[in-house]
């Protein structure tokens, strides 16, 4: 039997963060979730955005103050801080559709699990959240007087570990305040639409039963193949593919050297005119295994 | 290339007509869609943005038709990322961070608190339960105080607490100045009652148990102090110097027990759903009651730096925790009532 799904996963690699949505026109759209690593990143990036501003802040409080009052800018400097990581993320998930500035540079977005619209009540409760996951414990990690004892601070220390390695744990590798929102972080793709590798005008004819001896699978990764760039290495995987294929399907006539390309996209064209008009009648073909399987 | 006499086969493929057909409006789409990434909303023109929903709509009936016919597994990637991008493009949310938090303050949370009535309630029993028991206790037998109350937390005061002591070093303590106030309402941040508020809520995951303890606990504190004060004839001044901050902060700690209790509740009786989605349609409230919560234990901050010390009168104090009180209840049950968003 068939050792892969089908064509995309043969080709690109098992992807274990293929989730799935239902979009409210009923299709269901295949999602990518991002990475712990990507998150992360984007997580970084954000922080130092938010350093920056911080201390940018402080430095025109320290500027306007002048003088003594160093402890001022610091309890300023506090304040704000608090204030505008907030704003920060909860204004560039409302404004950007879900992506604050670290999350553009690596390409996530944030979306509703369901499939939904993203409700702006999501957006202010998952990053709110981050204030109970992250932010407290460790500002209470870092009182420096009258802090917790070493018990209180191991204590701190498992919560930390606990909700920054929770997306390893969940299926939709959720933080907790995707838990509690309903959303995840999904990576957004960026594919463009190739040419159509169909031919008008065939030069080769293949009969009904040659064509039967393929199904989808192979016709996708003949696809791949079609459209790798020209190299010689390309060029030599063709031939062989083609030799192949002429074998498999009982073609004597030799196919010239030069003819390779033009041979395997007739045989391309046939191949999927056939396959698509089989689906049509109801007949699919997953892969060439398809008359053993019955 | 060379001409060739062979004899040559015509073949139209339904698939490749199709996308013949459709390729301009996807690719119109795709225009649309990656200016609206980079350049933002602003960048499309009135009528760009009313076709956008339409163009989308299109490309969603084109996947659909495209994975009946066509066995192109590029066209098919492509128009599956397609969907996806004007998914996000068209239902993403485009909203101002003013008018989410608006949004947020003027709908959600007050609505949130009024789907949790029995929560508040249960919450407010264990609260009161604790306090009962805690001025009973310290009531019959002040040497309770010390084994209630942590050191830290008392503070110095304790049975051995004189009556001026009180009076002096806490209930009527000169206000510190603008400086000590900040640092109070700095300082509030990482103060014990936020704490306390945040670890009800999380706890709840821990089907609420905790939380219940948790706040028979903090009930406890409070009526060990109250009974403290009371032998020493401070008892409703100290209620009036508690009342202009502990108003807040008290109603703020029940949410949170509350929203706790809420996930623990949808934790122990998932009902038609599985547990971690039960958590996730529940915690959607519990969370924004908690998140709310967040934002009064800054106002109680602020309230307790601000101003506490700055009233040196027991009436006066009543009258601001009196009004804080009637704020928060006409706004915990007027807010919102209106559906709007």
């Amino acid at each position: 039997m068939a050792k892969y799904r089908d064509a995309s996963e043969f080709l690109e690699g098992k992807r274990s963060g293929l989730r799935q949505i239902t979009s409210p026109e009923g299709v269901v759209l295949p999602v990518e979730l991002a990475s712990y690593g990507e998150r992360a990143a984007a997580y970084l990036i954000d922080m130092a955005i938010w350093l920056g501003i911080t201390l940018l802040t402080g430095l025109i409080a320290a500027l306007i103050l002048r003088g003594p009052a160093l402890i001022y800018v610091l309890l300023i400097m506090v304040f704000t801080a608090v204030l505008i990581r907030n704003l920060y993320f909860i204004g560039f998930e409302l404004a950007w559709q879900g992506a604050t500035p670290g999350k553009r540079v690596l390409g996530l977005r944030v979306v509703d699990r369901r499939g939904g619209p993203l409700q702006p009540g999501a957006v202010v409760a998952r990053n709110l959240t981050r204030e109970i996951e992250i932010y407290m414990p460790l500002g209470l990690m870092l009182t420096p007087f009258s802090g917790p004892g070493v018990w209180g601070r191991l204590a701190i220390l498992a919560w930390l570990a606990i909700f920054l390695l929770l997306p390893l744990f969940t299926h939709y590798r959720l933080r907790g305040g995707d838990l509690i929102a309903g959303t995840m972080v999904i990576a957004l793709p960026k594919r463009v639409l190739l040419g159509d590798l169909v031919e008008a005008k065939l030069r080769y004819r293949f009969s009904e039963p040659q064509l039967a001896a393929y199904g989808a699978f192979e016709l996708q990764v003949l696809e791949e193949l079609l459209r790798a760039r020209d190299t010689a290495d390309s060029r030599r995987l063709r031939r062989e593919v083609c030799e192949k294929i002429c074998r498999k399907i009982g073609w004597t006539t030799p196919v010239p050297d030069g003819e390779t390309m033009l041979f395997l996209r007739d045989f391309y064209t046939a191949e999927r005119a056939y396959l698509e008009r089989e689906q049509l009648f109801g007949k699919p073909r997953a892969d060439k295994h398809h008359a053993e399987a019955g | 290339m060379a001409e060739d006499d062979r004899p040559v086969t015509n073949l139209t493929l339904k698939s490749s007509e199709f996308r013949k057909g459709r390729e301009a409006g996807w690719r119109a789409l795709e225009n649309l869609i990656g200016r609206l990434e980079r350049r933002g909303v602003r960048d499309l023109s009135v009528e760009e943005l009313q076709s956008l929903p339409l163009l989308y709509r299109s490309a969603v009936s084109s996947l659909s038709v495209a994975r009946s016919i066509a066995l192109d597994r590029n066209l098919l990637r492509y128009l599956e990322d397609l969907a996806l991008r004007g998914f996000l493009a068209v239902y993403g949310p485009r909203i101002r961070l003013g008018r989410g938090l608006l949004g947020f303050f003027t709908q959600l949370f007050p609505r949130a608190v009024r789907q949790g009535g029995w929560h508040i309630l249960i919450a407010t029993l264990a609260l009161l339960t604790g306090f009962v028991a805690g001025f009973l206790l310290v009531g019959l037998d002040e040497s309770w105080f010390t084994t209630l109350v942590p050191s830290g937390m008392a503070g110095g005061r304790g049975p051995g607490s004189t009556r001026a002591e009180l009076m002096q070093g806490e209930l009527f303590a000169p206000w510190p100045g603008a400086a000590a106030a900040f640092g109070i309402f700095a300082s509030f941040l990482f103060s014990h009652n936020t704490l306390v508020g945040i670890l009800c809520f999380s706890l709840g995951l821990a089907a609420g148990v905790p939380t219940l303890l948790l706040l028979v606990y903090q009930g406890l504190i409070l009526g060990a102090f109250l009974a403290l004060h009371m032998h020493r004839g401070l008892g409703v001044a100290f209620l009036g110097w508690i009342s202009i901050h502990g108003v807040t902060e008290l109603t703020a700690i029940m949410l949170c027990g509350a929203a706790g209790l809420m996930i623990g509740g949808a934790i122990l009786f998932p009902g038609r759903h599985g547990r971690v989605d039960n958590a996730a349609i529940r915690g959607r409230f519990a969370a924004q009651i908690a998140v709310g919560a967040i934002f009064m234990f800054l106002v109680a901050g602020i309230l307790e730096g601000g101003f506490r010390q700055l009233i040196a009168s027991t009436p006066w104090r009543f009258a601001v925790g009196g009004t804080t009180g009637a704020l928060w209840l006409a706004y915990f049950l007027g807010a919102g009532r209106r559906a709007r968003l």
